[in-house]
């Protein structure tokens, strides 16, 4: 896919998730680059630290004491004007969770990686989603990459996401632990002026603000029972829920420009593949989308209409993208590398689930889940999915959750 | 017709203190201060120095104009109170200005009170109140051989030191059997009269002026005893009278001063008096009295000041107390309170300390177990302290052994405990 | 605004009657060892034993006996606060001495005139000569001529209890600090009382924010250093409880010292979550009462001693650590300003007592004799730290009052059995003792005691 007409001869280089991640911070110019290391995420920092000491990012680099400081450091630095990055997983996104949760509240436009790891017990430190899923309610936007160019790309455009003036909202790049941070491949480095063109000018503090020359409360107590309280909180949270919708919007517009400019296009939402003439699809999520591909071209050689819709923005909830593409099939099957425990089944496809509703036909799906702690999702176990989700179109119906390495 | 918030008739002790009352809690309202004096403040009690050359007059004065600047007071000298128009909230003062007030105090202290004497109006005499009268009285030393000096009171006695001091021959005339009555009982008084003749002076104790000539450039004297005595220059010490002139056949109440309430306001709306001039309340008798002492003008003047501005810690005037500090000829008495047991109550107990010898007295009078007074020559107690002991009543009767042999370590040991 | 002066306090309880003032005194102004000419007079108290009294010119604001004064020989400097006395002016009249009330004016019979203390230009004789610190020169009054026409930084009306101690800290740091500045005001007493505000109105004219109890001091560092990246110097400031310091925040505020993040962090210590309902905290104080630490049948309040937080932080690479009381204003303020000057290098630390009148059943009319008692019985001990300069105390830990003289002013200690006060007793001493021996192994002072 990468292979656009471009406008000047494109830098590439060879290197992983990880490093890919750390060249698009250093394209991005954040003020200050907090980090703890943690499985599988750590080589991100390490690259990240290794680039500002070798002077390529000219950024803070505070390597403090826990992503609870992390976090905590960023909200600091944002509310005084600066843009910030940072990366983590697993653990350490769990005890950063206080100050992460906080910080669409404050609408601050923090960009964080998140190198999906498995967890926590029992005791894992390979990939796989169940971190980011936890996220889905605390107010970040959420994008999942399925390839390597995508995490630098993405993580470029997450900026200019965050920042942008209807949205003011943090944003996660999740790229999958192990298949896509340690992932080897071919990268093109976009020009370091194009990306200072295509960003523009640093916007995370205009809103909300810790400067002796602009004297503020920030997040002073709100709501209760006092006069203006309730309305107060609504109209926070009615906000928050706004830019998010707005992030739609924007996450397409600046895809857009992303091509333009780049030329590397990316479905900004929803991606469609091979869905035109598809009598029924799979839905996949981040990095296992590659070998859904595959599976998919492999089923058509063998004469299967079916085509595969890959979730790219998860956070907010595409649904008008989503519902657009599912009324052009008659089945799904959805494939999590995660797991709601709630209502047994893979959150992507309880959220699918919802998406359907709203379609004037009802169409059948399954729930697959696989890729759990590392494990493999091959073309083998999308045989299978492929299977058996066509299989419902003639009314053969098989129950959710199919567990795609429970024999392995 | 000008206007001024508050008009201070006075600028002596009386009026300062009361100024200072009032720019404690009012820094800006239009204040001015009428005298009638041609200089700048300066006390009364300083006189006697200014006679004997020890003070100049240029040294003395209480405040300058720099003051008055910094405290936005409007100080007219040389213009006394002349008229007063209590329904027109407005005075005239001798050099014709009108001025109109809304509050008023009038503390024009007192000014020498001239006996009925046969053929002293025709005969040349001195009095000593005004800077002008002790500057007239330096100057009259020049020539002057001896003196004398009619009135055995404070200021009498203490022209007639710093008179002998300078080499003039003094006789004092005193008509009542003792000085400094009021202050020192017979017995005290008698110790201060030896050292003065001691010192040369001439004491005529209970003897009475009959009759005053001129004698040449100086006066002749006769005494009921018959007795005549010549002399250069002669000084007139009677006593003093209020300055009330301007109130002639106006409503502000008088006596012999005009009469105050405790917080030294008239019977006039707006009015109030302080000082020499006024006639307050007596702290032993509770009657109303003249006072003439420089500590009594200071408090009065304080409270009066207060109620002007109606400064809400003001305390009523407890009610005046005699207090006098003496010193002559190296000596110093000391007086607070009651001096003399025979006006006080049969019960009263008196603590009684002479050595002849050494020169000492002390004299401790108790009623009911608070201080009444206190009053010695050559023995050291604190006057502040003891005047405080009296006005609070502060009961001595669990510290009197200690009070009675130690006044100062008491009364210190009291005060920092009953007041710290 | 008024000026105001320093004075000579006199901490009764200390004297001992020695008499050295006077002589100091008398040696000073008179040249002679006689204390007849002492300008200062210590008095035996009748009323108890071994108990002495002071008479002594208080240098009054109005004083009466320059308005006695005949001759202009008594003024008031309103400068310096003292009243000078001219002898080339005075007649030797006295009056002087009638209008004073406590002794400050007397009159000298061997010299011959009144004599008074002149405060020896700012630096009295008498209090360097005490040798049981009850004479005391009190520069309070510098902190308000200093400091009185600053501007308040907080609103009128914060919502704190009756005789809050945090309250009277947060305006006198912040009104010194002045406005250039950040301010964390972390979930607790200060943050509740609205310095932060509700509903969109706020409590203060300074920027200002809610940190999490837990990150403080991270946050802070992150606002700081992106300053420092743009070249402006703002002093970042947290007024923080005890809970949001030792407890829940200290990771943050101990990674933060040690990487050597710029800021002062001011914990206000009341010893306990007292915002919330006065639950225990890591802070709180063996025995006391709490809502978590409730007195009962089985259970007598707290049984562990508090975390000694001063003494952990000055391992943390702090430039500054020092504990202070708001009974000694003018040993806070000092500290307050080399707090500053080490915010501008790193971490500057400053633990303040502060008892809650409310959490623990204290009246609020002595708050500050609370501080003040906790000082005197070595409870809490005024020290500062600084890496090249070790420990040294700032108010002498000798001699102190018996603890029970400050367990017994709170309702959170009334229930104590004598098992418990010896505890106390015990803790206490070792406090003193461990920080004694850590003030001669490394400061100067102590490296001299050692000598010796
Ligand atoms: C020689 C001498 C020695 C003394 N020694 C002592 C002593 O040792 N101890 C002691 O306690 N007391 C002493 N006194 C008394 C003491 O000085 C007075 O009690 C004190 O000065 C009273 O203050 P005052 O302000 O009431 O009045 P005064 O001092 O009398 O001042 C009156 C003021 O009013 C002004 N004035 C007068 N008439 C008018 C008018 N019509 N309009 C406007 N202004 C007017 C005068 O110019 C003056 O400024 C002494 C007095 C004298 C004269």
């Amino acid at each position: 896919m990468p292979d656009a007409a471009l406008t000047n001869e494109p830098k590439s280089i060879v290197c992983d998730g990880n490093e890919a991640a750390a060249w698009a911070v250093s394209l991005a110019k954040p003020d200050m680059v907090a980090v703890y290391p943690i499985t599988p995420q750590s080589s991100l920092v390490e690259y990240v630290s290794q680039f500002i000491a070798d002077g390529k990012i000219d950024a803070d680099l505070m390597d403090v004491e826990g992503e609870h400081s992390v976090m905590s450091v960023l909200h600091g630095a944002c509310l005084a004007g600066a843009r910030t990055y940072t990366a983590t997983c697993g653990p350490g996104l769990y005890y950063m969770f206080e100050p992460y949760v906080r910080t669409p509240g404050m609408r601050l436009p923090i960009v964080m990686s998140v190198v999906t790891r498995d967890g926590l017990t029992p005791q894992s430190v390979w990939g796989g989603q169940q971190d980011a899923m936890m996220l889905r309610e605390t107010g970040w936007i959420q994008i999942y990459c399925e390839s390597v160019q995508e995490v630098l790309d993405s993580l470029i455009m997450a900026f200019r996401i965050a920042e942008h003036r209807d949205v003011m909202l943090p944003v996660n790049i999740c790229h999958d632990g192990n298949y896509l941070s340690y992932g080897v491949t071919k990268v093109f480095l976009p020009e370091q002026e194009m990306v200072d063109d295509f960003l523009g000018d640093k916007d995370t503090n205009w809103h909300v603000a810790l400067d002796p020359d602009r004297p503020m409360s920030v997040d002073p107590l709100t709501g209760g029972e006092g006069p203006g309280g309730p309305s107060t909180f609504v109209r926070y949270r009615q906000g928050h829920c706004a830019g998010m919708q707005n992030a739609l919007r924007v996450i397409t517009e600046t895809h857009e420009e992303w091509e333009r400019k780049f030329g590397r296009c990316y479905a900004p939402l929803i991606e469609e593949y091979r869905l035109d003439d598809a009598d029924y699809a799979i839905v996949t999520i981040g990095s296992m989308s590659g070998a859904g591909k595959d599976a998919v071209d492999v089923a058509r050689e063998q004469g299967q209409k079916v085509g595969l819709i890959r979730v790219k923005t998860f956070r907010p909830f595409p649904m008008e993208a989503l519902r657009n593409t599912l009324t052009k099939v008659k089945a799904i099957g959805v494939v999590d590398r995660s797991v709601s425990f709630a209502w047994n089944c893979g959150p992507v496809f309880q959220e699918i689930q919802a998406a359907l509703y709203q379609l004037k036909e009802r169409i059948p799906a399954i729930s697959f889940i696989g890729g759990l702690a590392g494990s493999d999702i091959t073309g083998e176990h999308f045989a299978r999915v492929i299977e058996a989700t066509g299989n419902q179109l003639a009314g053969d119906m098989t129950e959710s959750p199919v567990w795609l390495n429970e024999n392995e | 017709m000008e206007q001024t918030k508050y008009l201070i008739a006075g600028c002596s002790h009386a009026a300062l203190s009361a100024l200072n009352s009032i720019r404690m809690l009012d820094q800006d309202g239009s204040l001015t201060l009428v005298t009638k004096d041609d200089h700048l403040p300066y006390s009364p009690t300083v006189l006697p120095y200014i006679v004997s050359g020890q003070s100049k007059p240029e040294k003395v004065k209480l405040r300058d104009d720099e003051f008055f600047a910094q405290n936005k007071v409007n100080f007219i000298s040389g213009a006394g109170l002349s008229t007063l128009d209590v329904d027109n909230n407005s005075v005239t003062l001798q050099n014709g200005q009108e001025w109109q007030y809304e509050k008023l105090l009038l503390a024009t202290g007192a000014a020498p009170a001239i006996p009925p004497i046969p053929g002293l109006t025709d005969t040349p005499y001195h009095v000593l109140r005004t800077m002008d009268d002790a500057v007239n009285l330096h100057a009259a030393l020049e020539s002057a051989k001896s003196a004398v000096v009619l009135g055995g009171g404070l200021i009498g006695m203490h022209a007639a030191e710093n008179l002998i001091k300078v080499g003039v021959q003094v006789t004092i005339v005193e008509m009542r059997p003792q000085v400094l009555p009021g202050y020192f009982d017979a017995e005290a008084a008698k110790i201060i009269e030896q050292t003065f003749i001691e010192n040369g002076v001439a004491m005529r104790i209970g003897n009475t002026v009959v009759g005053a000539a001129p004698d040449g450039e100086g006066a002749k004297v006769s005494l009921d005893s018959g007795d005549e005595i010549t002399a250069d220059l002669l000084l007139v010490c009677t006593g003093v009278a209020p300055v009330i002139s301007y109130l002639e056949d106006g409503p502000v109440e008088t006596d012999q001063g005009i009469l105050v309430n405790d917080c030294m306001a008239t019977n006039i709306a707006n009015i109030w008096a302080a000082g020499d001039v006024a006639q307050a309340v007596n702290f032993y008798s509770g009657e109303k009295s003249v006072g003439g002492i420089l500590p009594a003008a200071v408090e009065q003047g304080r409270i009066a000041g207060m109620s002007m501005i109606n400064d809400p810690a003001i305390n009523p005037y407890p009610g005046g107390v005699p207090l006098n500090t003496y010193g002559f000829f190296g000596n110093q008495a000391i007086s607070v309170g009651v001096s003399d047991e025979n006006a006080l109550p049969k019960d009263t107990e008196v603590l009684l300390n002479v050595n002849e010898e050494e020169m000492t007295y002390q004299k401790i009078l108790i009623g009911e177990g608070c201080l009444l007074g206190i009053s010695g020559i050559n023995t050291d107690f604190d006057p502040g302290i003891m005047w405080q002991l009296v006005l609070q009543r502060v009961d001595l009767e669990p510290v009197k052994e200690e009070f009675l042999s130690n006044p100062t370590d008491t009364g210190r040991d009291l005060m920092s405990r009953t007041w710290r | 605004m008024g000026h105001s002066h320093n004075t000579i306090a006199f901490h009764q309880d200390k004297c001992d009657g020695c008499g050295e003032c006077m002589t100091v005194c008398a040696g000073a102004k008179s040249g002679t060892a006689d204390t007849l000419h002492s300008r200062l007079k210590i008095v035996p108290s009748i009323a108890a034993n071994d108990s002495f009294e002071l008479a002594l010119c208080r240098q009054c604001g109005d004083p009466k006996c320059v308005l006695n004064c005949p001759s202009g020989s008594l003024t008031k400097n309103h400068k310096t606060g003292v009243v000078p006395w001219d002898a080339e002016k005075c007649v030797d009249c006295l009056l002087c001495t009638v209008g004073c009330a406590y002794g400050g004016i007397t009159y000298n019979a061997a010299a011959g005139h009144v004599m008074k203390c002149d405060m020896c230009d700012g630096d009295p004789a008498c209090v360097k000569s005490c040798p049981t610190g009850a004479l005391e020169y009190n520069r309070s009054a510098e902190i308000y001529n200093n400091y009185g026409e600053l501007e308040d930084l907080f609103v009128p009306g914060l919502a704190a209890c009756q005789g809050c101690n945090s309250e009277l800290l947060i305006r006198h740091t912040m009104r010194k600090i002045g406005s250039n500045a950040v301010v964390a005001t972390p979930p607790g007493c200060i943050a509740g009382m609205g310095t932060v505000g509700f509903n969109g109105k706020t409590g203060s004219k300074i920027p200002v924010f809610h940190p999490l109890l837990t990150n403080t001091a991270s946050m802070l560092a992150g606002a700081k250093r992106y300053y420092n990246r743009i070249g402006r110097d703002v002093t970042m400031v947290a007024l923080a409880g005890d809970g949001g310091t030792v407890d829940a925040g200290f990771q943050s505020l101990s990674g933060a010292a040690e990487r050597g993040e710029q800021m002062l962090y001011i914990c206000v210590d009341n010893e306990g979550y007292m915002n919330t309902g006065m639950q225990r905290s890591g802070s709180t104080s063996f025995g006391s009462w709490t809502s978590t630490t409730p007195v009962g049948e089985t259970l007598h309040g707290k049984t562990q001693d508090a975390k000694n937080m001063p003494v952990i932080m000055m391992m943390h690479n702090c430039e500054y650590v020092a504990t202070a009381s708001l009974a000694f204003m003018d040993d806070y303020y000092e500290k307050l300003d080399k707090a500053l000057a080490a915010a501008k290098r790193g971490m500057a630390y400053l633990h303040v007592y502060s008892p809650c009148p409310t959490g623990w059943r204290i009246p609020s009319e002595s708050t500050n004799e609370v501080c003040r008692k906790a000082v005197e019985t070595n409870f809490v001990t005024l020290w500062e730290f600084a890496p090249d300069e070790g420990l040294r105390f700032t108010h002498s830990t000798d001699d102190p009052l018996p603890v029970e003289e400050y367990l017994n002013l709170s309702g959170k200690y009334r229930h104590l059995d004598d098992a418990q006060l010896t505890h106390i007793e015990n803790s206490v001493e070792r406090k003193v003792a461990f920080l004694n021996g850590f003030m001669l192994a490394t400061s100067d002072d102590g490296a001299e005691s050692l000598a010796q």
